[in-house]
């Protein structure tokens, strides 16, 4: 057979030009590009070391398996490790820190792989608290306005009455009509204290430390005595009361109610609470979503 | 009825030329684009792997950079430290423009850190070790068993803190009693320390150098302090704002200090 030199040049040239049917070269591109598709996946799917992605992100350290080691963690670890920023650590603290973070983020992959959280309570206690940790930050990543804050505050006011403070002493009697004659005498004026010592009344010590808050009166008398000494005004006394098998008359010298305060004073609290309730409602919108989203499927004694 | 004439030579070259154009142009847009790219992803690399510290010695970078962390601050922080860094001792919010560094010593990397991971933010790298107390409360503190204190002993305290602070006046008694607590029942040194001088390492304030983070060192604002406790919190960025923009916010506050010095 005889090929001319110049036929062979056109039929090239030809090749090339797209504007030049060519149903050759397109079976051929066609093969080519399967070939080249299958070749990828092929060493995708059967190479060890999984897919590679280009190169390491400018903001990680590091990827493995392409769980990226994050820059600022390990700078972090550095710090941690050596107590140095990454231009005064030593090449041989850089590779150091790297492997053991290499080694960390590997040993975390074969744990997943494992299953390792079906079986450890500490893993699983920690994932929970990941979760519940990933809702605060949430929560505490947007900053409510100054006029959301005051309508919490407006909404929730009984929330931050600050606490209230007494000064009460608890006397002790040596029965009924001791404890009455005393407080008969105190009410007709005689001086609390004389009144006590002449009917044998003594101090139980309950609350002999001055000034108090509520919530310590409270857990120093017991609720019954307190709630007799919350309602009385300064200067007054009680009506004997038995509480526990003895016989108690109480002396309030001082009773500061709770007030509400203003907003400026209160928002601190406001601002914590704000978030903390944003975050129940988080939790529960996220419990309702995966309870939904979940195939439970409960064995029947335990319906 | 319109009838197709053949194209004069000159046309047909025009639009093969045209066609030529068009072909080459495609291609080498491709090329600009991917070389803008690479570029683009060289200088962030740069940017990124740099010693955040190191930063604003680099005039190069620091220029750049401020430009971009003011407007990322602007953006994001200045709601609660406000435009000028100076926060504010209304909410307790801590100002960024002085050297009383709350946490840690005002390095471009621990600031980095902060704003990643934030304060108190439920961020896991974050920093929380601490809280303050709140010594009015049946619980002060949760994670460890503190005494509540009574007003009595709140009101010791606060006399002994502005006795520290250079008020005249403070009945000496009551001053004596507020150090026997800080150093004793009430567990104010584990934190502040013995001297007061708060330690960096957990965001303990200096209770010495009058400087207050919330309030103005009042009888009325340290007591409600020590009465209702104090744990600001800073959000975590990480994940809601692009790594070198972090980088650029922290590097822009860390100037915000570091510029003082030069004035």
């Amino acid at each position: 057979m005889n090929f001319p030199v110049s036929k062979i040049k056109a039929n090239l040239r030809n090749w090339w030009r797209p504007d030049v049917h060519n149903e050759r070269r397109s079976l051929m591109l066609c093969g080519f590009a399967a070939v080249l598709g299958l070749g990828i996946a092929g060493v995708g799917l059967f190479n060890a070391r999984g897919t590679r992605i280009a190169g390491v992100p400018p903001e990680d350290a590091a990827v493995v398996n392409r769980s990226p080691i994050l820059l600022s963690d390990y700078v972090a670890q550095l710090q941690a490790l050596y107590n140095v920023s990454p231009s005064q650590a030593t090449p041989v603290q850089k590779r150091a820190t790297l492997d053991s973070m290499i080694r960390e983020e590997l040993y975390v992959q074969r744990g997943i792989e494992l299953g390792l959280q079906n079986d450890f309570i500490e893993i699983r206690n920690s994932l929970v608290s990941a979760v519940e940790a990933q809702q605060e930050i949430d929560a505490n990543a947007t900053v409510p306005t100054e006029q959301e804050l005051r309508d919490f505050y407006q909404n929730h006011l009984q929330n931050f009455l600050p606490e209230g403070q007494m000064t009460v002493t608890d006397y002790v009697a040596p029965d009924l009509s001791s404890a009455q004659r005393a407080v008969t005498a105190v009410r007709s004026g005689t001086d609390l204290a004389s009144a006590m010592v002449a009917d044998g009344l003594r101090s139980s010590g309950a609350t002999d430390d001055g000034e108090e808050f509520y919530f310590a009166v409270e857990q120093h008398l017991g609720s019954t005595l307190f709630a007799i000494a919350k309602r009385l005004p300064d200067g007054q006394v009680s009506d004997p009361v038995t509480d526990r098998g003895r016989v108690h008359v109480l002396a309030v010298h001082s009773n500061r109610q709770a007030a509400p305060q203003d907003y400026s004073e209160a928002r601190d609290q406001v601002l914590a609470a704000y978030r903390a309730d944003k975050i129940a409602r988080m939790r529960a919108g996220t419990d309702r979503f995966l309870r939904e989203r979940a195939d439970v499927q409960i064995a029947k004694p335990f319906q | 009825m319109q009838v197709n004439q053949p194209l004069s030579s000159a046309s047909a070259r025009s639009i093969r030329l045209r066609r030529i154009v068009l072909l080459a142009a495609i291609p080498l847009l491709l090329i600009l684009a991917i070389a803008v790219a690479l570029i683009e992803r060289r200088q962030r690399t740069e940017f990124l792997q740099a010693d955040a510290d190191r930063i604003l010695d680099d005039p190069r970078l620091a220029a750049k950079t401020l430009a971009k962390g003011r407007d990322i601050f602007l953006a994001n922080c200045a709601t609660c430290h406000g435009a000028d860094g100076r926060g504010s001792t209304a909410t307790g919010t801590p100002d960024l423009t002085d050297e009383d560094f709350l946490y840690g010593t005002g390095r471009a990397s621990e600031i980095e850190s902060i704003v990643l991971h934030g304060i108190r933010s439920g961020d896991d790298k974050g920093w929380d070790l601490a809280w303050m107390p709140a010594y009015g409360q049946p619980v002060p503190y949760a994670r460890e068993k503190l005494p509540s204190l009574s007003p009595g002993e709140i009101e010791q305290l606060t006399s002994y803190l502005r006795a520290m602070n250079g008020t005249k006046g403070e009945d000496p008694t009551a001053v004596a009693a507020g150090n026997v607590l800080f150093e004793g029942r009430g567990g104010c040194w584990d934190c502040h320390g013995r001297d007061a001088q708060g330690d960096a390492a957990i965001g303990a304030p200096n209770l010495t150098d009058g400087k207050w983070l919330r309030g103005d060192g009042s009888r009325r604002d340290i007591s409600r302090i020590i009465r209702e406790g104090l744990h600001g919190v800073s959000p975590a960025f990480r994940g809601r704002l692009d790594p070198a923009n972090v980088r650029a916010v922290a590097v822009y506050v860390s100037s915000l200090h570091a510029r003082k010095d030069h004035e």
